[in-house]
């Protein structure tokens, strides 16, 4: 059913992405794409809860690693630690990070301006910090290891294409959440706050109570990621949720377009393979070393924000769109004006 | 229906409103006029609790509303057009009046997940009840337009058709008629006499005095922040005070 003039989940981009999951692993075998490819969804999954948060509730979070790692280290230590089932600590780790944005979320009481942004930078660098210090539990620098494998039905979820598809389907749960999430009345609502604050309260919208719910969904997000994360392989350290790993996702989200779901997804898969390119061709040339990337995230980061500020999918639909209707006048060679002037004048 | 009982507004030294009273009963449409400065807009920002008075009261059908937050005034029945045009500019017409209808239709985010596949019900409603509205405001051609796309005229009407979609009891209008062409000031005059007749008490403040004077059941005056007279338009064109500090002034600029 179609409500025309009201922006709707379109199913056939769900289609083609579920077809392009399917396929990939057939095409591409090399285990070290695989793997990346894994990661990708990995990113994805933090990159879309971020994206909401970004482009639907108008804040930003510097520390969307601090999550991650949550996630990650809350179910290290209930499976590897207290001998968990992974199953039964998913919850713990969706949960966990869900309440530390809770409380952040609280002791700020009105997530608005940019204090969110400085609150949260400044919870990556306490949890980070807090990881590598608190050794007793996490095993510290050197990182926390012995962490067990996912298991399906009495069968081991192999890293390689299992566990590919695995984290692909968590992807296109949170995808499916999201698209439905933006395309309610809950997304309406979202998008009027980031348009006007003050008009929206005064439809009755609880802007506060909004924004704070999708904080808590994309900490969850972030959550999930750092679970799959976790299990994926025998052991994890801090250094893969550090500031860095913060940006990381925010020029994700930029590159991709916040205030979009297949924007944000697109710029986490964009901003893997560059990460890929830059690695393989640092195994060529000696100058090209591992903080070339960061300087091609920054320079990306630039230039999105100067040449296409809505990010990179809306700035192509838009473009297609365009495109589109100048066509259908070349036909016709009658302007199609999409506005119809009301009766009145 | 709205009773606002010696209102005192101050931002530091600034006196904005010194001790406003005045009323407004069911079905009227009242005009709140006044100099530029006056405290009309200070005064409508408390009425819709955007910000609380510094003294004094605000009752709505007998309940305080000057100490809520303003999101929850607008389900007591309170709804609110803005003079800086506040339109939901990245969506479009019919959604900025589906926003309009967000509160008086219910959906959970876990009704939300549930819905997987095609529309709910709801959602169909809303939508229907939405064009309406639309065609209730002369918008209803242009339902799929970005909001940013339309001219200023309509902008001020799909304000005023979002607030409407709330189903207020008292709407306020903050100048919804500023920037507006003779015709276009005619037909709003209309519309918001149409409006109070489906059963809405309305508040205006407006510069238009020809709008003012044609629609008004009451005018409130205020001239630097204190209220210098009240009564039917007839009463407040023939006011020696009113014409003194506005009406005066302003007769005086045409003759030169």
């Amino acid at each position: 059913m179609k409500l025309r003039g009201v922006q709707q989940t379109k199913w056939w981009g769900v289609v083609v992405f579920i077809a392009a999951i399917l396929i990939f692993p057939l095409i591409v075998t090399q285990s070290f794409f695989i793997t990346q490819a894994t990661f990708a969804g990995i990113y994805a999954i933090i990159a879309i809860g971020l994206g909401l948060l970004m482009g639907y509730a108008g804040q930003i979070s510097l520390g969307q690693a601090a999550f991650y790692g949550v996630g990650a280290y809350t179910t290290s230590i209930l499976t590897a630690t207290w001998g968990w089932s992974p199953w039964l600590s998913l919850p713990i780790a969706l949960l966990v990070p869900a309440l530390l944005a809770i409380v952040m979320g609280y002791t700020m009481s009105r997530l608005s301006g940019y204090y969110l942004a400085m609150a949260t930078l400044a919870l990556g660098i306490i949890v980070h910090g807090l990881l590598v210090e608190g050794k007793g539990i996490t095993m510290g620098a050197s990182g926390f290891y012995g962490i067990p494998q996912l298991s399906l039905f009495g069968m081991t979820i192999n890293q390689g294409v299992p566990y590919y598809f695995l984290v692909w389907f968590f992807v296109l749960l949170v995808l499916i959440l999201s698209l439905n999430i933006v395309h309610s009345r809950v997304g309406r609502a979202l998008r009027s706050i980031h348009d006007s604050e003050i008009a929206s309260s005064s439809m009755g919208v609880n802007t506060g109570r909004y924004k704070m719910q999708v904080f808590i969904l994309s900490a969850s997000f972030a959550g999930l990621a750092g679970w799959l994360f976790a299990h994926m392989s025998y052991s994890i350290s801090p250094s893969a949720f550090t500031f860095d790993a913060s940006i990381l996702f925010l020029a994700m989200v930029v590159l991709g377009g916040s205030g979009s779901v297949w924007g944000a997804l697109i710029g986490a898969l964009l901003i893997r393979m560059i990460g890929i390119t830059v690695h393989t061709l640092g195994e060529q040339f000696s100058f090209i070393t591992s903080d070339s990337e960061h300087v091609i995230y920054g320079l990306i980061l630039i230039l999105v924000v100067i040449f296409m500020p809505k990010g990179l999918f809306p700035t192509v639909i838009d473009w297609f769109k365009n495109t589109s209707i100048k066509r259908a006048e070349k036909k016709s060679s009658v302007p199609v004006t999409p506005i119809k002037q009301s009766v009145s004048e | 229906m709205l009773q606002v009982e010696s209102i005192t507004k101050r931002f530091g030294g600034v006196v904005a409103n010194s001790d406003v009273s005045f009323s407004v009963d069911e079905g009227q449409i009242v005009g709140l006029i006044g100099p530029n400065g006056a405290g009309k807009s200070t005064m409508f920002n408390m009425i819709s609790s955007i910000f609380p008075p510094t003294e004094g009261n605000i009752l709505f059908c007998g309940k305080r509303i000057d100490s809520l937050p303003s999101y929850k005034v607008a389900p007591l029945g309170i709804s609110r057009t803005f003079q800086n045009l506040q339109v939901f500019k990245n969506m479009t017409v019919i959604e900025n009046v589906m926003v309009g209808q967000h509160m008086r239709t219910k959906q959970n985010l876990s009704g939300v997940a549930s819905m997987l596949l095609g529309i709910s019900k709801n959602e169909r409603k809303v939508y229907e009840e939405a064009m309406d509205i639309l065609s209730f405001f002369n918008l209803e051609l242009l339902y799929d337009q970005k909001a940013s796309s339309l001219s200023l005229g309509k902008l001020r009407l799909l304000e005023f058709a979002r607030a409407y979609a709330t189903e207020p009891k008292l709407l306020l209008l903050d100048e919804i008629a500023a920037g507006l062409n003779h015709s276009e000031t005619s037909e709003m005059s209309e519309l918001i006499k149409r409006v109070r007749d489906s059963g809405v008490t309305i508040l205006v403040v407006e510069h238009d005095m020809d709008l003012v004077m044609s629609i008004c059941d009451k005018l409130v005056v205020l001239d630097q922040g204190m209220k210098i007279a009240e009564g039917a338009p007839k009463e407040i064109q023939a006011n020696e005070a009113v014409i003194a500090a506005y009406l005066g002034a302003e007769i005086e600029e045409e003759v030169v």
